[in-house]
C-alpha cells in the first residue's frame, strides 16, 4: 500500500515536470530581445538581401553591398544572397525584385572571386 | 467530495517548479525565426540603414514605411531621425548611409538652405512622378506580391532635373530661405558666458536638423549645423564662446 503511494507520487511529479516543460517551451516560451540578425526568419532574411539588392542598383557597389549583408555572421555574403535568391525564387518574389537579387548574387560572385 | 492528498499536490508543484526551471533558465527554447522587432538597437540601426539606402534607390515609400513597421519603433519617422543625428554627431555620416529624413549629399556642400529647398523640390517632384504602388505590402511570412521596383533610367533622371512636369503641389518660389523670428538675450548666471544657442524651424513649425550657419565675428568665421545635440531638439544650435 505504501509503494503504491511512492509510485502515485512519482507519476504525478513526471507529470508536474511535463507540464512546466510543455508551459515553458511551448506555451509562453521565454523572450528574447537583443538578438543578432542571423537569427532572423528566412522571410526576414530574404527581406534584408532583397533591401541590399535594391541599394546595390543605385550604388553598383559591391563592397558595401558586402558589408551590408555581413550583420548575418560567418557566412559569406555571396551565400547569404544565394539563399535570398533561392527563397525569393521558392516563395514567388515579384520577378523584378527576384532579378534585382539575382544581378547581386553575380556581382558578389565576381567581387569575391566565387563561383 | 474527495480532498487531494498533500503530498499529491506538493509532488505536482515540484515537478511544475522542476519544469520550468529547465524550460525558462537550464535550457530555454532556441531562439530562430525571430522578427526585426527583437534585433539589439545597433543592428535595428543597420536595419533602418539598409531600408534608407533601399528608397533611396527606388523610391518606393510604401515598402519602406512597410519595412520601418517591422522594426516596431513607436515612432518610425522620429527613431530614422535620432539615428541620422547619431550619424552625424559620430563623423558616419556619408552618401550611402544617408537616411530618408535627411535627404542631404554631403555635410559641407549641400546643407545650405537654398540647397535644401532645392531638394525638397526634387523629392516632392519625384513622388508625384514615380508610380507609387497604394498596393498594401504584406507581412513576409504571407505569400508575397511584391510592387515591382521602378526602374530608373537615365532618362528618367534627366526629366526630374531639368524638366520637369506639373505637379499638383505648388513649387514654393525660392527666395530667402529663412527669416529670423525672434532674438532674446537672456541673463542666467547658471549659464555660461557667450552661449549662443539657435533654433531654425521649417514653415510647419518642425525643427530642422543639418542646416549650415556660419557665425562671423570681428576677425573670424566659422560655421555650425543644427541637430548636433539631438537632447536640446532636431533643430537647435548651441555654442559657446
Amino acid at each position: 500500500m505504501k509503494s503504491n503511494r511512492w509510485v502515485f507520487i512519482v507519476l504525478t511529479l513526471i507529470a508536474g515536470i511535463s507540464l512546466g516543460l510543455a508551459y515553458g517551451w511551448l506555451i509562453d516560451p521565454v523572450d528574447f530581445f537583443d538578438l543578432t540578425p542571423d537569427t532572423l526568419r528566412a522571410d526576414y532574411k530574404a527581406d534584408y538581401v532583397l533591401m541590399v539588392a535594391e541599394a546595390y542598383r543605385a550604388s553598383q557597389d559591391p563592397g558595401l553591398a558586402a558589408r551590408q549583408l555581413a550583420v548575418f555572421g560567418s557566412q559569406s555574403p555571396t551565400s547569404i544572397a544565394s539563399q535570398g535568391l533561392d527563397f525569393a525564387r521558392a516563395n514567388g518574389f515579384d520577378p523584378s525584385d527576384i532579378a534585382l537579387i539575382q544581378e547581386l548574387v553575380t556581382a558578389l560572385q565576381a567581387w569575391s572571386g566565387l563561383p | 467530495m474527495r480532498r487531494i492528498p498533500l503530498d499529491l499536490l506538493l509532488a505536482l508543484l515540484a515537478g511544475l517548479g522542476l519544469g520550468l526551471l529547465y524550460s525558462w533558465v537550464l535550457s530555454p527554447a532556441q531562439v530562430v525565426d525571430s522578427a526585426p522587432v527583437a534585433l539589439r538597437s545597433d543592428f535595428k540601426d543597420q536595419y533602418r540603414s539598409a531600408i534608407a539606402a533601399a528608397f533611396n534607390s527606388t523610391g518606393n515609400l510604401d515598402r519602406a514605411r512597410a519595412r520601418l513597421n517591422l522594426i516596431g519603433d513607436t515612432d518610425p519617422i522620429e527613431a530614422l531621425n535620432a539615428q541620422a543625428q547619431r550619424m552625424i554627431a559620430s563623423g558616419k555620416f556619408n552618401k550611402r548611409t544617408r537616411s530618408p529624413r535627411l535627404p542631404l549629399p554631403s555635410r559641407r556642400e549641400t546643407l545650405s538652405p537654398r540647397r535644401l529647398n532645392l531638394q525638397r523640390r526634387t523629392r516632392s517632384q519625384r513622388r508625384s512622378q514615380l508610380p507609387l504602388r497604394v498596393k498594401r505590402f504584406p507581412h513576409p511570412q504571407r505569400k508575397r506580391s511584391f510592387t515591382s521596383t521602378p526602374e530608373v533610367s537615365p532618362t528618367q533622371t534627366i526629366i526630374f532635373e531639368s524638366t520637369p512636369r506639373p505637379t499638383r503641389t505648388p513649387i514654393p518660389t525660392l527666395g530667402s530661405p529663412f527669416a529670423l523670428n525672434g532674438q532674446e538675450s537672456i541673463c542666467d548666471s547658471n549659464l555660461p558666458d557667450g552661449l549662443l544657442q539657435v533654433l531654425v524651424l521649417n514653415p510647419k513649425r518642425r525643427q530642422l536638423p543639418g542646416v549650415e550657419i556660419r557665425i562671423t565675428w570681428d576677425g573670424g568665421e566659422d560655421q555650425f549645423f543644427t541637430g548636433l545635440k539631438p537632447e536640446l531638439g532636431n533643430g537647435w544650435l548651441r555654442i559657446s564662446s
